[in-house]
């Protein structure tokens, strides 16, 4: 017998136990939206009913944890994130796969997401650290708290953004909105997660590393696309408008007429090797995202 | 006993897998305003069947998929009491998706009965 809605919401979670983590985010929140509103409205209908009297018929009308993960389960393989392919196997020649990534919305979501992440890097590291290093410098005062619980909650906000973005650029399926507390708690249990909890701290980590991170994706695409245009242009900066490849000094050197169009297809080659760096970067580091911006 | 109930069952859940859909484009369309899932679950079990089609449970993921397909909407909002709550509404493509899924369903509803009514009739 359910007796609460924590109860409920635990044995879901347990029912839901190997799906997509972002599911069972859903799941459990779209649960907890139902069973209180309707307690609330319950009990609005007559006073002083108790949670565990007026719950078992909500719950017989919701559906049982196994009723509802098996909803969310057959869902699940029909919602697919935006940029997601179909998972059937590819028969396609070993060319056409290599130079089919061009086609490919995730190669391309995976290569902005890229270029991108020294700026998203640069700005949660200096907001998590001025914020870090501010909180703990006032800490001694009283408004201390209330700034750094203020912080604290930015970080959970941003790391929903985050989320969006990685969903939206890299494919990788992530919760739509933050798990809430429960209203009836005092605001100490209600603090507790945020401060104590490993989801702010894993965010934080998060936003650190996306920095370093950041700043790698972006130097190693940066200069593999220079290098890969470059080697592209190579027939028509020699042969046609005449410049050396090298300088030394006073001496020019040239490449022969013949080799620049063997550059020039290794430049393709490269660039299109390039394309599949990001798109095999962006999936490690959807999984980083998910390790740390998602947890149950 | 047993046997024909899950046969019962196992029946009613394939067939309200796209009804449910198209019940919930519906009660949304006609909604003046976006609704929350508390809402729609009551609207829907108002209908007055015996056994419902669906528990409750099974409408959200339901909405979320709509959402996902880009025929319904949704926004949260913080609610005065509990938790925040999702609103849904329809878009444009979802008004455009429910008149084409209407049709299929009256073309499906008049070839089923006229089947129906042919075998009563026999």
């Amino acid at each position: 017998m359910i007796e609460s809605i924590d109860a409920y919401l635990n044995q879901l979670r347990k029912e839901l136990a190997g799906s997509d983590r972002a599911t069972i985010q859903d799941a459990l929140s779209d649960a907890e939206e139902h069973l209180r509103t309707a307690l609330d409205t319950d009990r609005e209908a007559q006073a002083g009913v108790s949670e565990a009297e007026a719950l078992p018929p909500i719950v017989e009308e919701y559906g049982s944890p196994e009723e509802v993960a098996a909803a969310y389960r057959e869902i699940e393989v029909r919602l697919r994130p935006t940029l997601a392919q179909p998972r059937h196997a590819d028969n396609r020649s070993l060319f056409a796969r290599f130079f089919g990534v061009y086609a490919d919305p995730r190669a391309w979501g995976a290569l902005l997401y890229m270029l991108f992440s020294i700026l998203t890097g640069t700005l949660y590291f200096s907001w998590v650290v001025t914020g870090l290093s501010f909180s703990l410098g006032v800490m001694v005062l009283i408004i201390g708290v209330p700034i750094t619980v203020l912080f604290l909650l930015s970080v959970r906000g941003i790391s929903l953004v985050e989320g969006r973005l990685v969903e939206a650029l890299l494919g990788v399926r992530m919760p739509r909105r933050s798990a809430f507390s429960s209203k009836n708690l005092g605001w100490w249990e209600r603090l507790k997660p945020l401060l104590l909890g490993k989801r702010t701290w894993l965010a934080i980590v998060y936003m650190l590393l996306q920095l370093p991170l950041g700043v790698l994706y972006f130097t190693v695409l940066v200069t593999l696309i220079a290098l890969a245009l470059s080697f592209i242009a190579t027939p028509v900066l020699g042969p046609v408008l005449g410049l050396p490849i090298v300088y030394v000094g006073e001496a020019r050197y040239y490449l022969p007429d013949w080799l620049t169009p063997l550059i020039a297809l290794a430049g393709v080659v490269l660039m299109t090797a390039t394309m599949h760096l990001a798109k095999f970067a962006s999936r490690v580091h959807g999984k980083l995202a998910k390790a740390l911006l998602v947890s149950d | 006993m047993d046997d024909i109930s899950t046969v019962n069952k196992k029946f009613r859940k394939e067939l309200s897998s796209g009804i449910v859909a198209l019940v919930l484009l519906s009660v949304l369309d006609r909604a003046a305003e976006p609704m929350y899932g508390y809402q729609i679950a009551k609207l829907v079990g108002a209908g007055g069947a015996e056994t419902p089609m669906v528990k409750q449970g099974a409408l959200y993921p339901v909405l979320r998929s709509l959402e996902r397909s880009g025929l319904l909407q949704s926004r949260v909002e913080p609610s005065v009491s509990g938790p925040p709550r999702r609103y849904y509404s329809v878009t444009e493509s979802g008004r455009k998706t429910l008149g084409q899924w209407t049709e299929i369903w009256s073309e499906t509803k008049t070839f089923v009965d006229s089947v129906l009514g042919g075998v009563t009739n026999d």
